[in-house]
């Protein structure tokens, strides 16, 4: 009996360190996954909660409630709170929960670097946020820290610079344990070309970081050093260049925005399949257009400066590589459209984000097709006609995605399905709301109106009211997704290792919820080739 | 056997390996930028 009940015992794989220590010693690429997930969500409402007062103090023209240098302290930590605390948080939470499983591994390839990539990041945003509390308030230069105006910044400058290298500290450890992991623990059979979209797509997001992110930490290492050290190599006045910071800036900000969205591209291929009960429409022309999207992202960095002026040849590359990037997101837009074609289509909440983020991120694609051509850019720079192209890309693609990740995977991590009458308002609403948001300020912004500012001219008053309400809406509707999450936690309806019918993966093929130590015996033959279909 | 088919010991030596390879090609980045920069200030 004792020896029945130690092999028992040894099979559930479910030896776990308990208390404070499972957390803060984590090496289990499934706590780890949780942690970041749960701290991108944090973030999300941190950062949520800064645009709420945006909106609020946009609502009406004049100034009610901020002055303007809090006023711009509010969207610069807004979009670094969003970017680097919860959109890329969350994508490495998802990336950590689900590579393994999807590859037939047992754990990530680095499981302690994993445990310093994700525990650098509430130290870095502690000390971001807390530049609040410092004479001459938080940053207020924008999220892009542009010389000279970022270097006026008060006592928060070195907490910001320090903070931005953490930041990038953190997403260079886990690009390095993502592409690591990928390359070294796929269970044998399980070739590049069986790999599923989403490990593809955050491979690709992986390469990209490491190569961007170092710039990052280059650019304000030197922002740093023109500060404190007597350096110019920004500074006008020492024979520096402020455009060239803008240069390297972008060299990285526009991969960056790929990092923002190629994940969620892997999730939709993920989804779409299954609520369409077909295969997927062109897998390896999707792995090759994700590629080429990656490839084209290096350089097409100076269309976000067509107006600091640059050769015509200049205005023209940029100009045609930004729109060669159409091709291979046509590409893709093309194929999960279908893959729906002729299928057997349901629309369980994942699919319904699914389906928003491909009408709503396409109208932010042909924004940004707009904001290519340089001389209508000329009108475009700096106006709400920018703000509404990359939220659109921004909310109802990358976060959309990560919505769509989380109610197609929750199943799998929690055992139990969550209450799906519930998702689809919380849906509904954010995709009524979204688009009240930010649909408006496309014509604010074709109208004239500057975006980083907290007051405006009289006959923009409509319309930014609109916007507010809408962006109220949105706010307080993504309410309902911790407390959804909490509700499947706590009563959720037990699910099957398959939650979803039509879903096909090696995740599928764990039990739900999956044990704390998966797959320590490789899948079999069988198994991988039952989860690898596409 | 690692779940991957290959001895543990080498295993650990080409995770090693591959994870130094990408930090030394993500510090070229930080580094070379910088470098590019200070070149193109003395020009």
């Amino acid at each position: 009996m004792a020896e029945v009940l130690t092999t028992a015992s040894h099979d559930d794989h479910d030896h776990k360190p308990h208390g404070w220590r499972r957390w803060v010693y984590a090496t289990n690429h499934k706590d780890i996954g949780t942690m970041y997930l749960i701290f991108a969500c944090i973030m999300f409402f941190v950062g949520g909660g800064a645009a709420m007062l945006i909106r609020l103090e946009l609502f009406k023209p004049g100034l009610q409630f901020f002055d303007p240098q809090f006023f711009n302290s509010l969207t610069t930590m807004h979009a670094l709170i969003m970017i680097f605390g919860a959109v890329m948080p969350a994508w490495t939470g998802l990336a950590n929960w689900m590579i393994p499983m999807q590859l037939g591994a047992p754990d990530m390839a680095l499981p302690r670097l994993n445990n310093l990539s994700f525990w650098i990041l509430p130290f870095a945003f502690t000390l971001l946020l807390s530049s609040f509390f410092v004479p001459g308030g938080a940053p207020a230069g924008g999220w892009t820290m542009y010389p000279p105006l970022i270097l006026q910044t008060g006592a928060a400058f070195p907490m910001l610079i320090f903070s931005v290298h953490l930041m990038g500290a953190s997403s260079i450890l886990g690009a390095i344990n993502v592409i690591v992991t990928i390359m070294n623990m796929r269970a044998s059979g399980i070739t590049l070309l069986r790999m599923p979209l989403f490990v593809w797509t955050w491979l690709i997001t992986a390469y990209l970081l490491i190569a961007v992110m170092p710039v990052l930490a280059g650019a304000v290492t030197m922002l740093l050093t023109d500060h404190f050290f007597g350096t110019t190599f920004f500074t006008a006045a020492g024979g520096g260049d402020p455009v060239m910071f803008q240069h390297i800036f972008w060299f990285f900000g526009h991969p960056e925005v790929y990092i923002l969205i190629l994940p969620a591209f892997g999730i939709i291929s993920e989804v779409i399949p299954t609520f369409s009960r077909k295969p997927l429409f062109g897998y390896e022309a999707m792995v090759y257009a994700t590629a080429s999207i990656a490839f084209l992202s290096f350089i097409v960095w100076a269309h976000h400066m067509f107006t600091v002026g640059m050769p015509l040849a200049a205005q023209l590359f940029f100009m045609l590589s930004t729109m060669l990037i159409a091709v291979p997101t046509g590409v893709k837009v093309f194929n999960w459209t279908a893959t729906m074609w002729k299928g057997s289509l349901s629309f369980e909440p994942p699919m319904l984000f699914a389906l928003a983020f491909l009408f709503l991120f396409t109208i932010g694609g042909f924004s940004g097709l707009m904001l290519a051509i340089v001389p209508a850019d000329y009108q475009y720079q700096d106006t709400y006609f920018v703000v509404a192209h990359f939220h659109y890309v921004l909310v109802p693609g990358a976060i959309f995605g990560i919505m769509a990740g989380v109610y197609y995977w929750l199943p799998k991590w929690t055992g139990r399905m969550y209450d799906q009458t519930l998702a689809k308002w919380h849906f509904w609403l954010s995709t009524i709301f979204v688009n009240v948001l930010f649909f408006p300020q496309h014509f604010l912004g074709l109208a004239g109106m500057p975006r980083r500012i907290p007051d405006y001219a009289v006959q923009f008053t409509d319309w930014n009211m609109v916007s507010s309400i809408g962006g109220f809406g949105f706010g307080l509707a993504q309410l309902l997704f911790p407390y959804l999450i909490w509700k499947c936690v706590r009563s959720g309806v037990p699910v099957g290792p398959r939650a979803w019918e039509g879903a096909h993966g090696l995740e599928w093929e764990l039990p739900s919820p999956p044990p704390y130590h998966s797959w320590t015996t490789p899948p079999s033959d069988a198994v991988i080739a039952r989860g690898a279909e596409h | 056997m690692s779940a991957t088919g290959i001895e543990p010991t080498a295993q650990r030596r080409r995770l090693r390996r591959s994870a130094l390879l990408w930090a030394t090609v993500a510090a070229a980045f930080y580094l070379g930028f910088i470098v590019l920069a200070v070149l193109r200030s003395r020009r």
